[in-house]
């Protein structure tokens, strides 16, 4: 068989994905916060590249987020509690968005609020701008004294903060959830009820270092949010319940360092995934992971990298 | 302009016990470094250590397109890259930071280090008198360790020419103390550093001294400092210090991207 897996040569694998009205030109995504707004590693590689990019939490009015140290090092993980520091909705259309537009990639905002009134306003104002492919509805992060996680933690809360949002916004939907619940796909059921187009796992498990020399906790907020390939098996799991029980894409997020790892959530059922931790480690794993999908589709002979989605065997 | 690549180890050198450093054949971040620079290196392909460690730009040869970093043994990242061998090829990002600002004219500068402070002020030096063209002579470095046997690079400064003053905890080695004292002393003899571009590196503790100090007193003094950094790039978010910058509201920085520079007088150290 002739292969072709050189960067920018023709192929014979479809790798886009489509989800609802949105099409991926590939299934592999920057995840939120681990980004930034795009332009730190545009010096690194074509960002052109990517499926997509999900920008760092966008809230109401700027952020200066949470006292230092707000990150340490785990086994094979890390912890953060960055306490969603962002620029402010304003000044991110003003700034931040004209940048982003200059790619040809998705570009997916994460919203994020204190209060469900808060992610109306920053969804109203995000209408107006242009080239916004999605959002990403964060009502996952466990790094805020209110909101965030909190409306991610019960089936009705987030049915209630996802409808809200879906009755402003023409806007396709991703929602973003936490595993730090008792029960995800009853919460993955309530955002497909309300409207959601896509459902994105998973964010940050609450996690936790001491430095048992001093007896004092690693991270100035005591707890923040585990991430890195540490906690892929939870993810995994996780996409794995929820898209079975759910018929939105699910876009998996957790770990995800390789090409492997990748494949592994697509059969699980996930549609899309989110390069996160890793970004630190390898800003270039995305593109790495991209090349890597097309190598093993074309070795496999696989048309399409939709179906490998949800094709695991038990 | 960023670089992510392979460089090459071409030199490892052990110092001390615990003291190492490697020389990097990197032309792409010689030719973009300036002092106060520093590097993000993946020690190794595993997930553990998973992230990145940064380390200054300790020596920043042009002629030979090559830097070397200059630490110590501290943790399971640093013990890793102490038995690397030269050939080996290394996962390096950068240059990294906004490096020192040199204050032009015929000012005689002031470079205090503390213990492995002592990398990012050596690069500074070399950067001082063979690239500014400053006499050694006019210019004072302190220098403070625990112990007589903890300096290194003393060889350095005699073959630069430039004067150093020794402080050491037991008092083994010049001035009995810390070099903080060694330098609110020489503060206060007024010819020394009143208008004179000081340059700062130590521990937490010394920085944070080292920044009250130069409030007190209003002194320009730079501080380059140190934290975990995730990502180097400024992305994260999660290496910040509080400061003060405008005298208004406290405002967070990221020390990878913001700095690791800053001026001491705008930085809030707990």
């Amino acid at each position: 068989m002739v292969r072709y897996s050189m960067p920018g040569r023709w192929s014979l694998t479809d790798l886009s994905v489509r989800v609802g009205k949105t099409t991926f030109k590939n299934p592999v995504l920057v995840a939120s916060g681990t980004f930034g707004y795009g332009e730190e590693y545009s010096e690194l590689f074509d960002l052109n590249q990517l499926g997509g990019i999900v920008t760092k939490s966008i809230t109401l009015n700027p952020r200066e987020g949470n006292p230092p140290p707000r990150t340490c090092e785990t086994p094979s993980g890390m912890l953060n509690s960055i306490g969603l520091a962002n620029v402010g909705v304003d000044r991110f259309i003003q700034e931040k968005i004209p940048f982003l537009n200059k790619f040809n990639t998705n570009i997916i905002i994460n919203v994020a609020g204190s209060t469900p009134e808060e992610y109306l306003r920053v969804v109203e104002k995000l209408n107006h701008a242009q080239g916004i492919d999605m959002l990403e509805i964060n009502i996952s992060c466990p790094n805020v004294k209110e909101g965030g996680m909190a409306f991610g933690s019960d089936p009705e809360s987030a049915h209630r903060c996802t409808s809200s949002i879906r009755k402003v916004t023409n806007y396709p939907l991703m929602v973003k959830l936490t595993p730090n619940v008792k029960d995800i796909v009853e919460i993955a059921q309530a955002v497909e009820d309300s409207g959601a187009d896509c459902i994105s796992l998973i964010n940050t498990l609450v996690g936790m270092a001491i430095d048992f020399r001093i007896k004092k906790p690693l991270l100035k907020t005591v707890t923040g949010g585990l991430s890195g390939p540490a906690i892929k098996p939870v993810a995994l799991a996780m996409v794995w319940k929820v898209s079975q029980k759910v018929k939105i894409p699910v876009v998996g997020i957790g770990g995800i360092t390789n090409t492997q790892d990748a494949l592994e959530f697509l059969l699980a059922g996930a549609s899309l995934i989110q390069v996160g931790t890793s970004n630190f480690v390898d800003p270039q794993t995305s593109v790495r992971i991209i090349e890597g999908l097309k190598d093993y589709c074309e070795k496999n002979e696989i048309k399409r990298v939709m179906e490998i989605v949800g094709k695991l065997e038990n | 302009m960023v670089f992510q690549k392979k460089f090459e180890l071409i030199s490892s050198q052990k110092l001390s016990e615990k003291i190492f450093r490697l020389g990097f054949f990197a032309p792409e971040i010689v030719k973009n470094a300036c002092p106060g620079n520093f590097v993000h290196i993946r020690v190794g392909d595993k997930s553990s250590p998973l992230l990145r460690r940064a380390f200054s730009i300790f020596d920043l040869d042009l002629k030979k397109d090559c830097f070397d970093i200059l630490f110590k043994v501290v943790g399971p990242g640093t013990e890793i890259l102490s038995r690397k061998s030269t050939g080996e090829n290394l996962d390096l990002l950068g240059p990294l930071g906004n490096g020192f600002e040199i204050p032009k004219g015929d000012r005689s500068p002031v470079l205090v280090a503390g213990g492995m402070g002592i990398a990012p002020l050596m690069s500074l030096a070399f950067y001082l008198v063979k690239n500014q063209k400053i006499k050694p002579e006019k210019i004072s470095f302190l220098y403070g360790e625990r112990i007589k046997g903890g300096f290194v690079c003393l060889e350095d400064l005699k073959e630069l020419g430039i004067k150093t003053l020794l402080a050491t905890e037991d008092g083994s080695e010049g001035f009995e103390g810390m070099v903080t004292e060694l330098f609110l002393r020489k503060v206060k003899e007024t010819s020394f550093v009143k208008d004179s571009p000081i340059f700062s590196c130590g521990p937490h503790p010394m920085m944070k001294t080292m920044s009250e100090l130069s409030k007190k007193h209003n002194l320009f003094c730079q501080l380059s400092l140190e934290s975990h950094m995730p990502c180097g790039l400024g992305a994260c978010w999660g290496c910040v210090v509080k400061t003060n910058r405008d005298g208004g509201e406290p405002d967070y920085k990221r020390i990878c991207k913001d700095g690791p520079i800053f001026d001491a007088r705008e930085v809030e150290l707990d």
